[in-house]
């Protein structure tokens, strides 16, 4: 299950956070993506493969923590998704596929012209679009 | 890098070091005492050798030297495993005071990230790291599964004081009392044993009593092992020495006072050589004896083939026996525990390769025999053993690593083995610059103690910060962990330093949960520590939480407030972020020479009050004379920066407070804070002072607000809802004159904690629009006034101005000035941005009644010769100069208001006047007064013009009203041409018109007059005549009496028309004024209707239409006279009709005019079938007639050309034939007529369209050729209708 996915802005600044578990464990959860940027930033400035990975978008897992996994992605304006989730064996393909619908989301929310660049994403309709990629995660492979 | 000069490396140095067991009688530590020492205390300083140089033989036959080592020196009763509680004690202890000790310290400052970054290498373990680490090392010691804390050697001391020294001694070694370990056969009980007399000089001298007893000794034990030392040789003063070598012991029990030390520089040589033959005489020779017959043992029966095959099988046999947690338990003198003592001997002596090699040895053995402690430890010391070999890293972590797990998996039995380990693992880890993986480590050892894992966790974040790159957010995630694990354990002061410490990595960053957390837990922290003005400071932080859900903004929000109760006071707080302050919407109104009528009068821009008022005020010498040159003339040039204000008059300052919550705020209090001097140079002294203090402003501010009576400040009280923004105007009135500057807005929140918004400096650059004019001024002059001596201020206002009207709607307003000082103005002036809308009256106007002086009457001749000259004063209208605003009475002012066009119409208007009083630094004034109306539609009129084909010069007119609006009826009352060439005449009595004589709203009529050219003279200047008997009026109400039609000539309804007509002005222009004509349409509201939000109902409107053209077809108009119908018999003849053109040229100049006829065949016939065969159909019935809809609401004016000849498209009718000449010319005299006859023949009986002729005109009078202007008209219908006479 997904656990909170989040829109991190090329200055590390939260854009979009939102979790998907009923308790309230927000700050947990903030933690654990701001913790996680420390990877990102890792992975960005020395990465270790070359060649097919230089322009991989996807991150991969960044880190497993307690009994969560991290998996991050960056975009090509330094924009950072970061996906929490409490699957255990969770397949590439399916995170991947996430996010690319979760980017192709944020792409259209960003286009909105009353969205201003390096705020808060506000629009209802992405919080619902995003909902509904969460609540679909892991199934796309089965579908 | 040489492993021993790593952390890692000298805490082993110093660690696994051998073991000496000290056995000492009473008196022997009594003497001791005398120094405040304990025997132990006295040798330990001495046991630590740098500059040996002691050559150590092991196994092999090389030889090495050691420079360095060290003896670690136990009581008999230390040597057993630590007692758990006492440890953990202790460590909590070590905690609390480092706690203490560090807080007080961090009291000061929050480091700075960067600070820390730079300086991290040495602040980021602090030292109570290092001690504490190792303090937890020293909780694993003892343990019976290692060996180098077996005790190598022991030494026995007695006093030279005790009776029968010879028996002590043995006694001291007496079995029973000597530690367990030593008993149940873990550590050899056959140590090497040193036998050591203590002799007291205070007692008197060594050489008889204490001499016969080391004889006696060394008779007994050997000469080698007995020793004598001499102590306390100072005679009677305490000796103070410079260098206190027993510091770090004594600082634990006895920090604060000197020692009083009877032990001179002899004595202290005399234990020192004693430590020193000690070690390198007998420990080390001793170590060296050990380890060549053990490993001579080991080599027997372990080394080797056969040995190891032996071995193996051996093991196997065992296997299945012993399979407890610990396996067998292996005693001293087992070939197991001999090959540990080996190794851990060759690893003190720094053999490590021996060492290495028997670990290797014990490990698989210890391994199949699944005594998992004593595998780990030996995987432990392999690890090690790797390190300072600086070979083989992976192998060292590995060993580390399985060393770790394997402890762990021992559960309580290995916790404290399983953290020593770790930590050591770390530190090899950081040794190598590991750091990321050392803080995993750190994070691995965080057991169930949450004290420890506090630390641990701790410890990992600073690890995190040293690696390359660091990583800060980890950092500061640990840190926030780390934190609340302290707090778990009451630690709030270390908590609070973590929270600190991981607040540098927060701030600035939009991670407000994370932020607000540790803001929150710092301040109730601090709160919980009674240090308040922190907690507040910090509680303040997370007020403006407006992301956080309502509950938690509550409980911010109450906690504080809490916090705020506890400090006892009123809490001043200069950057309170509740209620938000939208310093972007600070706006100040001040009047120097500018005043303001009303508060939508501020709000306008300045520039347009400046092209209003640019005519009016006076310029000075310089042509480009602004509002600045102007007062820098006037003002030195010192304050020509700041802004003036008047003694008396209250300069506003309007700032909009805005809560962030969802919860209700309360917010009292809000004044501005002010200050004030009466001289100019006080105040720039005083900045100096003031910019340097700006933290003890809070309590200036208070005197400033409540104490100074040289202005006054208006308080606010308001309460904000959740989410809620209020825009308040603040205001403060200086009283004398002086200086006057406004430094910020004070407010209490919630009655408890005032908060301080100071405008310059927090913002220092901002977007303020002051008194509307661009600040050109450095931002801190903007809140600065100079305050002058009073001086008069005119109010105004105007009575009775609609705010909403019907367009049309015209009335008459009054202008009330009043002047409440006692000052005389002079010189007023006045000016109004839309004259279309209101007009100046006169005086005269106030007399008149409305509306009835609108009316024709006798007397309003002389109104309308009177009315003339304000016509075209559109610019500044003058007041008389004898007119006098002061006092109680008003200045009433006649108004003319007219809602010219529908919208939303401000209309401004700027009253200039003089100060009287010459000295002021103001000499004058202006009232700015701005108005809004809104202006409904009313009627919409429209007008068609075109020709009348009866009479040439006449015109018909067609009038379209259509009510616009939603529930008013309207009477449509009067149609008025203005001028006097026109004469306008109903072409039906009115009743036949207007049956009901009212138009609902959204009715239409049309109706129709005859417009002709005055018969009299007509000139240029259309408002000279004034004669009576025109007929330009036509009232369309038929019982009125004459005398209530209204006089269009008359004052208002011909100023406003003077504005329309500049208003519609065209480009038909060109064709002068002499072919257009204008009409005013008046119309009166009926007064049964309602009236919807009209402040009172309008009486009159006027409606203008303006410049419509007459002559649509240019210059010239024509008119075909003939007969309408005729008889003729066809079987006679064909039919002859003669027909006369009238031609009449209206305009200035000559016409040159040529007639062309053509015949349906002709080219011109063609071109009208062409239009017939586009828009008929083609089995169009004959005498079909294609009706035009009524374009009701534009004058086509190409009416005639938009006509095609379709109308009697009948192929079927025969032609007929122009008979008369083709072609004709002639020139046309200005303002003339001309007659052309024409004739056409017609073969058939029929009906005929005789609109088969072009007329092509050029106008001559001008002599340019190339402009010229030409045109050309089709003919018009003209019906002619021919029978056959019968």
């Amino acid at each position: 299950m997904i656990v909170c996915v989040a829109v991190v802005g090329h200055q590390n600044n939260p854009l979009y956070i939102q979790s998907f578990t009923e308790a309230d464990d927000a700050l947990k959860l903030h933690h654990i993506v701001h913790c996680s940027l420390d990877v990102v930033d890792e992975r960005v400035n020395n990465p270790k493969k070359s060649g097919p990975m230089l322009n991989e978008t996807f991150l991969g897992l960044l880190y497993p923590i307690e009994n969560y996994k991290v998996y991050g992605y960056l975009t090509n304006t330094k924009v950072k998704f970061i996906l929490v989730t409490t699957d255990l064996d969770v397949k590439d393909a399916d995170v991947r596929n996430f996010f690319r619908r979760f980017h192709s989301a944020y792409v259209d929310a960003v286009s909105n012209p009353f969205h201003v660049p390096g705020k808060k994403i506000t629009s209802r309709t992405f919080a619902e679009r995003v909902s509904t990629i969460v609540k679909s995660f892991g199934f796309s492979s089965v579908a | 890098m040489d492993p021993a000069r790593t952390p890692l490396g000298q805490m082993l140095l110093e660690e696994i070091t051998p073991v000496v067991m000290v056995l000492s009688t009473p008196s022997v530590e009594e003497a001791c005492l005398k120094n405040g020492l304990s025997f132990l205390q006295m040798l330990t300083p001495f046991c630590s050798f740098n500059n040996i140089d002691v050559p150590v033989r092991t196994a092999s036959d090389q030889p090495y030297r050691i420079h360095k080592f060290k003896l670690r020196l136990f009581y008999g009763s230390g040597v057993r495993k630590p007692d758990l509680k006492v440890a953990e004690e202790q460590l909590k202890q070590v905690i609390t005071d480092s706690g203490e000790k560090v807080f007080s310290e961090l009291c000061t400052d929050v480091p700075e990230i960067n600070h820390e970054l730079a300086s991290s290498e040495d602040r980021n373990t602090p030292s109570w790291f290092q001690f504490f680490n190792k303090e937890l090392v020293r909780v694993a010691s003892f343990s019976d599964h290692e060996a180098f804390d077996h005790p190598v050697a022991c030494l026995l001391a007695v006093s030279s004081k005790d009776e029968q020294p010879i028996n002590r001694f043995v006694d001291l070694f007496n079995t029973n009392k000597l530690p367990s370990l030593l008993n149940d056969g873990t550590m050899d009980p056959k140590i090497s044993k040193h036998y050591l007399l203590v002799h007291d000089n205070q007692d008197g001298p060594t050489e008889s009593r204490a001499s016969k007893i080391l004889t006696e000794m060394r008779s007994t034990f050997g000469t080698s092992d007995c020793l004598m030392l001499c102590i306390n040789s100072s005679p009677d003063a305490p000796i103070k020495h410079q260098v206190n070598p027993w510091a770090s012991q004594i600082s634990d029990t006895s920090p604060n006072q000197d020692l009083d030390c009877f032990l001179n520089i002899d004595d202290i040589n005399e234990i020192k050589d004693l430590m020193q033959d000690l070690t390198s005489k007998h420990i080390i020779p001793n170590m060296e004896q050990k380890i060549r017959v053990l490993n001579q043992q080991v080599s027997a029966t372990r080394k080797g083939f056969k040995n190891q095959i032996k071995n193996l099988w051996w093991r196997k046999g065992k296997e299945d026996g012993a399979d407890s947690l610990n396996g067998p338990t292996y005693n001293f003198n087992s070939i197991e525990s001999q090959i540990r003592v080996l190794g851990d001997y060759a690893f003190m002596l720094r053999d490590y390769e021996l060492a290495l090699s028997n670990y290797r040895l014990i490990s698989t053995d210890y391994k199949i025999d699944k005594a998992w402690k004593r595998y780990a430890g030996v995987q432990e010391m392999m690890g090690l053993t790797y390190f300072m070999l600086d070979q083989s890293r992976k192998e060292a972590e590995y060993c580390m690593e399985n060393a770790f797990n394997t402890y762990l998996k021992l559960g309580s039995l290995g916790q404290q083995n399983a953290t020593r380990c770790g930590l050591w693992w770390t530190e090899m880890l950081k040794a190598r610059d590991l750091y990321k993986e050392a803080a995993t480590v750190y994070f691995r050892i965080c057991g169930e103690d949450i004290l420890h894992s506090a630390v641990m966790l701790e410890q990992a974040s600073y690890c995190y910060l040293l690696s390359k790159p660091s990583m800060s957010r980890k950092y500061g995630f640990h840190l926030v962990l780390s934190g609340e694990q302290y707090k778990k354990c009451d630690q709030i002061k270390h908590a609070i330093r973590t929270y600190r410490c991981a607040l540098s990595v927060f701030r600035g960053t939009t991670w407000s949960y994370i932020n607000d957390h540790v803001h929150f837990h710092i301040g109730q922290w601090y709160a919980s520590l009674g240090m308040y003005d922190v907690a507040v400071k910090h509680m303040t932080e997370i007020l403006a939480c407006s992301h956080q859900s309502k509950t938690t903004q509550e409980l911010f929000l109450g906690d504080f407030l809490q916090i705020v109760e506890k400090t006892g006071r009123t809490f001043e707080v200069t950057k309170l972020q509740l209620p938000v302050i939208n310093i972007s919407s600070l706006k100040i109104i001040f009047e120097d020479h500018r005043t303001f009528g009303s508060p939508s009068a501020v709000n306008t821009k300045e520039g347009l009050w400046h092209s209003l008022e640019e005519e009016m005020i006076p310029s000075f010498t310089a042509a480009k004379a602004n509002w600045l040159e102007l007062q820098s003339k006037l003002i030195p040039k010192k304050l020509s920066q700041s802004n003036v204000c008047v003694a008396g008059e209250a300069v506003k300052v309007n700032i909009e407070f805005r809560n962030p919550l969802q919860i209700t705020v309360p917010v009292s209090g809000v004044t501005l804070i002010c200050k004030y001097s009466t001289s100019t140079e006080e105040l720039t002294s005083n900045e100096n002072e003031l910019s340097l203090k700006t933290d003890n402003e809070v309590d200036h501010f208070r005197d400033m607000s409540s104490g100074n009576s040289s202005f006054l400040v208006s308080e606010v009280d308001f309460s904000l809802g959740g989410g809620e923004t209020t825009m308040v105007q603040l205001s403060v009135t200086p009283k004398a004159v002086g200086t006057l500057e406004i430094l910020g807005v004070r407010w209490k929140l919630s009655g408890a904690i005032v908060g301080f918004h100071n405008f310059e400096l927090s913002h220092p650059k901002k977007n303020i629009v002051k008194g509307r004019r661009k600040p050109k001024h450095p931002p801190n002059e903007k809140f600065k006034f100079m305050v002058i001596k009073s001086i008069p201020k005119i109010q105004g206002s105007i009575h009775s101005l609609p705010r909403k009207a019907y367009a049309g709607d015209l009335r008459q307003l009054m202008l009330e000035l009043r002047n409440p000082s006692e000052f005389p103005v002079k010189n007023l002036k006045m000016k109004i941005s839309h004259p279309r809308f209101l007009i100046i009256g006169s005086q005269e106007n106030a007399k008149l009644e409305f509306p009835g002086c609108l009316t024709k009457n006798i007397d309003s001749v002389q109104s309308v010769t009177h009315a003339n000259p304000n016509i075209m004063s559109d610019t500044v209208f003058s007041f008389p100069v004898d007119t006098s605003v002061q006092g109680e009475t008003p200045l009433l002012w006649p108004l003319w208001f007219r809602a010219a066009v529908p919208g939303d119409i401000s209309l401004y208007m700027s009253i200039y006047y003089e100060v009287a009083d010459i000295s002021s630094v103001i000499r004058y004034r202006t009232l700015r007064l701005h108005y809004n109306v809104q202006v409904l539609p009313s009627l919409d009129v429209s007008f068609q013009i075109s020709p009348s084909r009866l009479r040439i010069q006449d015109f018909l007119v067609r009038l379209d009203v259509v009510n616009k609006t939603s529930s008013e009826s309207f009477q449509v009352y009067q149609l008025s041409s203005i001028g006097h060439h026109w004469e306008i005449s109903l072409l039906q009595p009115p009743d036949a018109i207007f049956p009901s004589q009212t138009l609902m709203a959204g009715q239409a009529i049309s109706c129709f007059f005859t417009l002709k050219k005055s018969r009299r003279l007509p000139t240029l200047e259309y408002n000279i005549s004034t004669t009576h008997d025109r007929s330009d009026d036509v009232l369309l109400v038929p019982q009125c009496s004459q005398d209530l039609v209204y006089n269009t000539n008359n004052v208002p309804l011909v100023n406003f028309h003077h504005y329309e007509r500049l208003q519609q002005k065209v480009s038909l222009e060109n064709l002068g004024d002499l072919n257009t004509v204008d009409f005013v349409l008046i119309s009166r509201p009926l007064n049964s209707t309602i009236n919807h939000g009209l402040s009172d109902s309008p009486h009159v409107m006027s409606h203008h239409s303006c410049h419509l053209s007459t002559s649509s077809t240019g210059p010239i108009s024509w008119l075909v006279d003939g007969p309408q119908t005729l008889h003729h018999d066809f079987s006679a003849s064909f039919c002859e009709i003669n027909l006369k053109m009238h031609l009449y040229n209206s305009s200035g100049v000559t016409v040159f005019v040529r007639i062309d006829t053509s015949d349906f065949d002709g080219s011109g016939g063609h071109l009208n079938s062409v239009n017939a065969v586009q828009s008929a159909t083609p089995d169009n019935p004959a005498g079909w007639h294609d009706v035009t809809p009524v374009n009701e609401l534009k004058v086509t004016s190409n009416a005639l050309e938009t006509q095609p000849g379709k109308a009697l498209s009948l192929e079927s009718v025969s032609p007929y034939i122009w008979s008369g000449s083709s072609s004709t010319n002639l020139h046309l005299e200005p303002m003339s007529s001309a007659e052309v006859p024409l004739q056409i023949c017609v073969f058939s009986p029929g009906t005929y369209d005789l609109s088969n002729y072009v007329l092509n005109w050029n106008l001559l009078g001008d002599s340019d050729e190339m402009s010229k202007p030409s045109g050309k008209c089709q003919g018009y219908k003209y019906y002619l209708t021919v029978l056959q006479s019968t």
